[in-house]
């Protein structure tokens, strides 16, 4: 019983912590975010660049934009893609579309940077769009045949023309601006401006209370309940409610309801950036640089969107709403199992597994990306827990790497598009890759000199180069038959 | 008769759009028929690089958003 009871811990403590300000501070924008990209850019902006017509170096970036600006979702990925494949610029741009578009979507990426840090986020967004172009590449080369074959196709549906309106581009310029506001660990950011003692004398009794109820244990570096971090739960909880009645119905128009949930999540940024301890017989609250930076976003946010048609506005919101109904309840669930699950595993299994950067720990770290399903995002807590437990960095770089872009059931959905052969040349270079990216990374967090690595990424591009060149010669022979 | 498709995997957008087209008809005082097509083959079989995708008598009318009831009602009209 009392086994059960630390388990159920374990999940809780994970839980709070992933409350806790400093993710709020990132999640609540990024949702916003992929609202307005979903709601705000429109597709043609960006299709169009993806035509039959288009040359390569100018539909491999606009397939790795398309991944990161318009794939939030799946509802956009698989058609997209197929739309890409069979009557757009081929099966090249198309996988580098998708291959791109599960590790360079904001979401993604604002929440690698939060839970595993900001150069865990980098080296994911850099190697994932390099490899995805050179994934794409090899397909291409592999299976010139079948674009040949498309050809005939016509091209009217990537002829359509559009740009992003200046009050769509100010709202997602000052979004981001609001994120990177909540997120930077940065001077003047974390620096106390002013600070107010509340006399409030129960203050620090609730803090007895919370670590009672949530126990945690810092040296294993878990995090417990603050009192700031009670007042957030109270204040998505309103959210929610409000937003339930107010955002449901917003297609056909905003009532009372929507001011309130929007007017709760500003105060809710604003509260998160605060900084709040309990004292002897009261409360500070320090009004750090966080605040003073969040507010002004938040002014330049509400500036901008009042510029907006109401049908963009009442979409944005739906969409922002959509995403936090698919996306974070399934993390809440899907971060208390992970809690659970790790006061299962023993450190030891982990450190013997993949706790050194070679060849078998990275290949065991994409196996278990391939095999494991995990809902959107629910990866980068599962990778948190790996960290935690001793994994080296390049192996999680991986897994990372691996886990999103290929499940059973990923694999499946793509098959029913591009057929077995191909699908299963685009798994075997995705593990292949993903082992690369995670051995590199591995290396340059142990210390590896950036000229060995320049030098070793070179030796592979010429490897890849010279696997291409004896390829394209042998399609150059199947063209002309001596 | 009318026979309205939504195309789509079943995400929120689909149901959304479903029930805004199902409202749409009601009050235009239309009978029609709908189906959703979930089958990702026979939705690309239209043009369309985004789901939700709306078709009224096999003509796409819109994707990849959410139209107003009054936007349907004027497709349904049309």
């Amino acid at each position: 019983m009392s086994y059960v009871l630390q388990l159920l811990n374990g999940g809780a403590g994970n839980l709070a912590a992933y409350l806790a300000a400093h993710v709020l501070l990132c999640l609540l924008p990024a949702f916003f975010i992929a609202g307005a990209m979903a709601a705000l850019i429109p597709k043609a902006s960006i299709t169009r660049w993806l035509g039959r017509t288009r040359p390569h170096y100018v539909s491999y970036p606009a397939a790795a934009a398309a991944g990161s600006l318009l794939a939030v979702c799946s509802c956009t990925i698989v058609p997209l893609f197929a739309g890409i494949y069979r009557k757009g610029a081929g099966i090249g741009p198309a996988i580098t579309f998708l291959f791109f578009a599960p590790a360079g979507n904001i979401m993604a990426l604002a929440y690698t940077g939060s839970i595993l840090g900001a150069d865990f986020a980098v080296a994911r967004f850099l190697l994932c769009l390099l490899f995805g172009i050179g994934i794409g590449l090899l397909m291409a080369l592999l299976f010139w045949r079948d674009d040949a074959s498309h050809d005939a196709q016509t091209d009217a549906l990537f002829a359509d023309k559009a740009s992003i309106s200046p009050a769509a581009v100010g709202v997602l310029l000052s979004l981001v601006a609001l994120l990177i506001a909540g997120t930077l660990k940065l001077w003047p950011l974390t620096a106390t401006v002013t600070a107010v003692d509340l006399p409030l004398p129960w203050a620090e009794a609730w803090q007895a209370t919370l670590v009672r109820w949530v126990p945690f244990d810092a040296a294993k570096g878990e995090e417990g309940v603050s009192v700031q971090g009670s007042l957030l739960i109270v204040l998505l909880v309103l959210i929610g409610l409000a937003a339930y009645k107010g955002i449901e119905n917003i297609i056909e128009g905003a009532n009372r309801w929507t001011w309130t949930a929007l007017g709760l999540a500003a105060t809710t940024l604003l509260v998160a950036a605060l900084r709040l301890t309990p004292q002897a017989g009261g409360l500070e609250v320090a009004f750090t640089g966080r605040v003073f930076a969040v507010g002004v976003a938040l002014w330049a946010v509400g500036h901008y969107a009042r510029r907006l048609d109401s049908a963009d506005w009442q979409s944005w919101l739906w969409e922002s709403w959509r995403f936090v109904k698919q996306i974070f309840l399934l993390l809440v669930v899907g971060v208390f199992v992970v809690g659970v699950i790790r006061q299962l595993i023993q450190p030891e299994w982990i450190q013997a597994l993949a706790g050194r950067n070679s060849v078998p720990a990275n290949a065991v770290a994409v196996a278990f990306g391939v095999f494991m399903y995990f809902p959107t995002l629910v990866e980068v807590p599962v990778a948190r827990m790996f960290l935690d437990l001793g994994m080296h960095p390049g192996p999680l770089l991986a897994y990372l790497m691996a886990d999103p872009e290929l499940s059973l059931q990923s694999i499946l959905m793509i098959a029913a598009v591009i057929g077995r052969p191909k699908t299963f040349a685009y798994v075997g270079l995705v593990a292949v890759f993903s082992i690369i990216a995670g051995l590199l990374y591995g290396a340059w967090v142990d210390g590896v000199g950036f000229g060995w690595l320049a030098l070793s990424m070179a030796a592979f591009i010429v490897v890849l180069a010279g696997a291409l060149a004896w390829l394209h010669g042998r399609q150059h022979n199947a063209i002309q038959p001596s | 008769m009318l026979t309205i498709k939504i195309l789509g995997s079943g995400c929120a957008n689909c149901k959304k759009l479903e029930a805004v087209a199902r409202e749409a008809a009601a009050s235009a005082g239309l009978e029609a028929e709908f189906v959703k097509v979930t089958d990702m083959k026979a939705i690309m079989a239209f043009d369309l690089l985004a789901t939700p995708g709306l078709v009224i008598n096999e003509k796409l009318v819109s994707s990849g958003r959410i139209p107003t009831q009054a936007e349907v009602r004027t497709w349904l009209a049309a």
